[in-house]
């Protein structure tokens, strides 16, 4: 079976590739990029006006699945990826039980064969439990296809459990992903700490919680001499943080999410629980630096942190809700909005951030464009208007603090190993 | 605009942040006709007979919610207290279902007192009744507010150009927040001062200003309005100790007397008397505290008359 993806703007960050021209794909895998590929045989898509990139990367997604299925599972959620544009996912596992044994991780890798439409990796615990007391099957874990170590969904209070993991995980050559957020400092904060939250009377969580706890993070990392990933920074300082650390080259790489990039606290005047997110959205100054940080590299990747709830437990109090909401659907339409139609980043970075940037740092094959590798592509159309609409997610959770927002751009094909398997917002498996 | 003209623009009473100058206004001049009710010998208008009101409280509280009983009933409407002393999601019952289910029996008002911030917010969002907030969380308490900016207004004859200190913990007082909207709103110059740890950081971006120092805020001070210290504060690291708070920061008469001399004491109870405040001046010659109680009753009789009746005048209140 053949495709041809024809007169498409290909951008491919890994070689520095932005032309015009054609994909060919054969048996899925990629068998041609060109500026005219042969059309014998094969299926067309016309992509003029369209822009062409490899299958985007999230390196941050929690599917909830085992334990939490009523959030999502892996069905809806790697719907909700292809939705988004995404062909290959990376899930935390903070589920219940969390995914700390080889066994789980091998049991939700056969799963993602039959229920799953794009690629899944599994990103298994630090900690047993995720408990932060004894460090994990890590070893046994990576041997059975973990691409990654983390306790996210909180903080590692345990500065010795975080070296012992460290040095540990880095033997096998792989991150330790942080959530690095001082809870003694961030303790019972519900928002930023800041004029907003003075006003709404809301305890803050200050930025300084987790400008700390990336020092620590990365003095650790720097100590064991190994690859740790600094995932969704909010942070002013952090950002800073890394910086520094990066030129004196430490093995550290980050992550931002779109709506850190594109929102402030302000958004929280009206108790919305869609916009309760941890760490929380920051003030405007915070934004203005991690776009300064993914335009000069300190942020290697945009990852969503989609992490959906069920309606009612959003429908709460805003000191009750849970923090987070889903994001896969939406990151590259508010991305696109925010950051390239306002000039701040051009395509190929935000390419390079949503593909490239997140598959090097897990290592993988994927995020890159080249002939005979498998095919995964996505197709973009950057001028395409759209508003959110939550009811129509294929994820689970049906809240995003985007809702009803107009956006510019949209991913209208997503090709996992040579299948297009969504057109035109419609996933076809 | 002439005040015969203004009426209450919004549904619900959550805050004095948005609220016009011009509806406090309203709500003041509406509570001096009603405080007329509450000194005759029968106190019952029949202004809102065949009302219901619920005082939906998730939060201990005397003083309000007597005052908001009380209110509802020397206006003539039924009046009914549903008293929780834990969050409703630690009941299991959500509150979107708590609020559904008071609206479904048909009442007018829910006054609700909720420890979450954004409660009173979230029940507007949801509940067709007028929701009064009798406060939410640290967020706003708008009825303490305008009975604040009413007592002062009935001993300074005024609110614009006073100067207004508010001493204690501001970090965690609803009351603090509707104060210092409401006055700023009505031309008054406010000043926050205590602690540090109970000052919110940043607050002074919102054009107030904020002291560490006591003495510099009650400086030439028309009004003195001091908070409540919880002791649970103390235990939690905030201050060192009861002790060390009432030398530094309570009011005393030493320090009452950097005020101008004709200055305000107000408080809105219940007082620690030694900690954030003197005994012998919380009722002593400057004290408005007694008076602000009735005039909360008066303020909140006011509000309810104005929420239901949608009063663009205040004959009905004879």
């Amino acid at each position: 079976m053949k495709l041809l993806i024809k007169g498409g703007r290909i951008i491919n960050p890994a070689e520095n590739m932005d032309v015009v021209g054609d994909i060919l794909i054969e048996n899925g895998k990629i068998a041609a990029i060109g500026s005219s590929c042969p059309a014998a045989g094969a299926e067309i898509i016309d992509a003029a006006g369209l822009v062409v990139t490899p299958g985007l990367v999230d390196m941050h997604v929690h599917l909830r699945e085992p334990g939490l299925e009523a959030k999502e599972d892996i069905a809806s959620g790697t719907r909700a990826a292809a939705a988004g544009g995404f062909t290959t996912i990376a899930c935390m596992p903070n589920t219940r039980p969390a995914i700390d044994s080889s066994i789980v991780v091998a049991g939700l890798t056969q799963r993602a064969k039959t229920e799953g439409v794009v690629k899944l990796k599994i990103i298994g615990a630090l900690s047993k439990g995720l408990e932060g007391r004894e460090l994990a099957e890590i070893g046994d874990m990576i041997e059975s296809g973990a691409v990654a170590i983390s306790d996210d969904g909180g903080h590692l209070d345990s500065t010795r459990l975080l070296k012992t993991g460290l040095e540990y995980t880095g033997m096998f050559g792989r991150p330790v992903i942080t959530h690095s957020e001082d809870e003694g400092l961030a303790n019972e904060g519900f928002m930023h700490e800041g004029a907003v939250s003075a006003v709404l009377g809301l305890k803050g969580r200050p930025a300084v919680a987790e400008d700390i706890a990336v020092a620590r993070d990365i003095m650790l990392a720097e100590y064991a001499n190994a690859p740790i990933h600094i995932a969704h920074v909010s942070s002013k300082g952090a950002v800073e943080i890394i910086r520094q650390a990066k030129q004196r080259g430490v093995k550290v790489t980050a992550e931002a999410t779109p709506h850190h990039l594109t929102l402030t606290d302000e958004e929280l005047r009206t108790f919305n629980t869609a916009f309760k997110v941890n760490p929380p959205l920051r003030s405007a100054e915070h934004v203005a630096a991690l776009i300064d940080g993914l335009k000069d590299g300190t942020l290697d990747a945009i990852a969503t942190d989609h992490a959906p709830h069920a309606f009612e437990e959003k429908d709460v109090e805003f000191r009750y809700a849970p923090s987070g909401f889903a994001g896969l659907e939406t990151a590259v339409g508010v991305v696109l909005t925010g950051l390239y139609h306002t000039g701040k980043l051009t395509l190929p970075e935000i390419i390079a951030k949503l593909s490239y940037g997140p598959a090097k740092i897990l290592g993988l094959d994927s995020g890159v464009l080249k002939v005979g590798a498998p095919a995964d592509i996505t197709i973009i159309d950057t001028e395409y208007k759209w508003a959110v609409d939550c009811i129509k997610f294929y994820t689970r959770g049906k809240h995003s603090p985007f809702e009803s927002r107009n956006l510019k751009g949209k991913p209208l094909i997503t090709i996992v190993n040579g299948s297009i398997i969504m057109q035109n917002g419609e996933v076809l498996k | 605009m002439s005040k015969a003209q203004v009426s209450l623009r919004k549904k619900d009473i959550l805050g004095l942040e948005a609220m016009p100058a011009a509806e406090m206004e309203l709500i003041l001049d509406t509570a001096k006709e009603m405080k007329n009710i509450i000194d005759r010998d029968i106190k019952k208008a029949p202004t809102l007979r065949g009302k219901a009101i619920v005082n939906l409280f998730f939060e201990n509280s005397t003083r309000t919610r007597t005052s908001f009983e009380l209110a509802g009933k020397y206006l003539g409407a039924d009046v009914i207290n549903i008293s929780t002393s834990s969050s409703s999601v630690a009941k299991g019952e959500s509150l979107r279902d708590t609020l559904l289910t008071v609206e479904a029996m048909g009442v007018d008002i829910i006054v609700m007192r909720h420890e979450a911030e954004g409660s009173a917010q979230f029940a507007a969002n949801i509940a067709r009744p007028v929701i009064i907030n009798a406060g939410d969380g640290a967020h706003e308490h708008p009825t303490q507010g305008l009975l604040d900016m009413f007592t002062i207004k009935q001993f300074k004859g005024r609110l614009a150009g006073l100067k207004v200190a508010i001493v204690g913990d501001i970090l965690h007082s609803r009351v603090a927040r509707s104060n210092v909207w409401g006055l700023q709103k009505m031309g008054a110059e406010v000043h926050l001062a205590g602690p540090q740890t109970l000052l919110p950081r940043e607050i002074e971006k919102i054009g107030i200003q904020v002291h560490n120092r006591v003495e510099d805020a009650l400086d030439q001070a028309d009004v003195v309005n001091v908070l409540r210290i919880q002791r649970e504060r103390q235990q939690k690291g905030l201050f060192p100790s009861a002790r060390e708070y009432a030398r530094i920061f309570g009011i005393n008469a030493k320090r009452l007397a950097l005020a101008k001399q004709d200055a305000l004491l107000m408080h809105p109870g219940p007082m620690n008397r030694g900690l954030e405040i003197a005994p012998d001046i919380a009722y002593g010659d400057q004290s408005a505290i007694q008076e602000q109680v009735k005039n909360g009753l008066a303020v909140r009789m006011a509000l309810l008359f104005l929420v239901l009746m949608g009063g663009t005048h205040i004959e009905a209140a004879h």
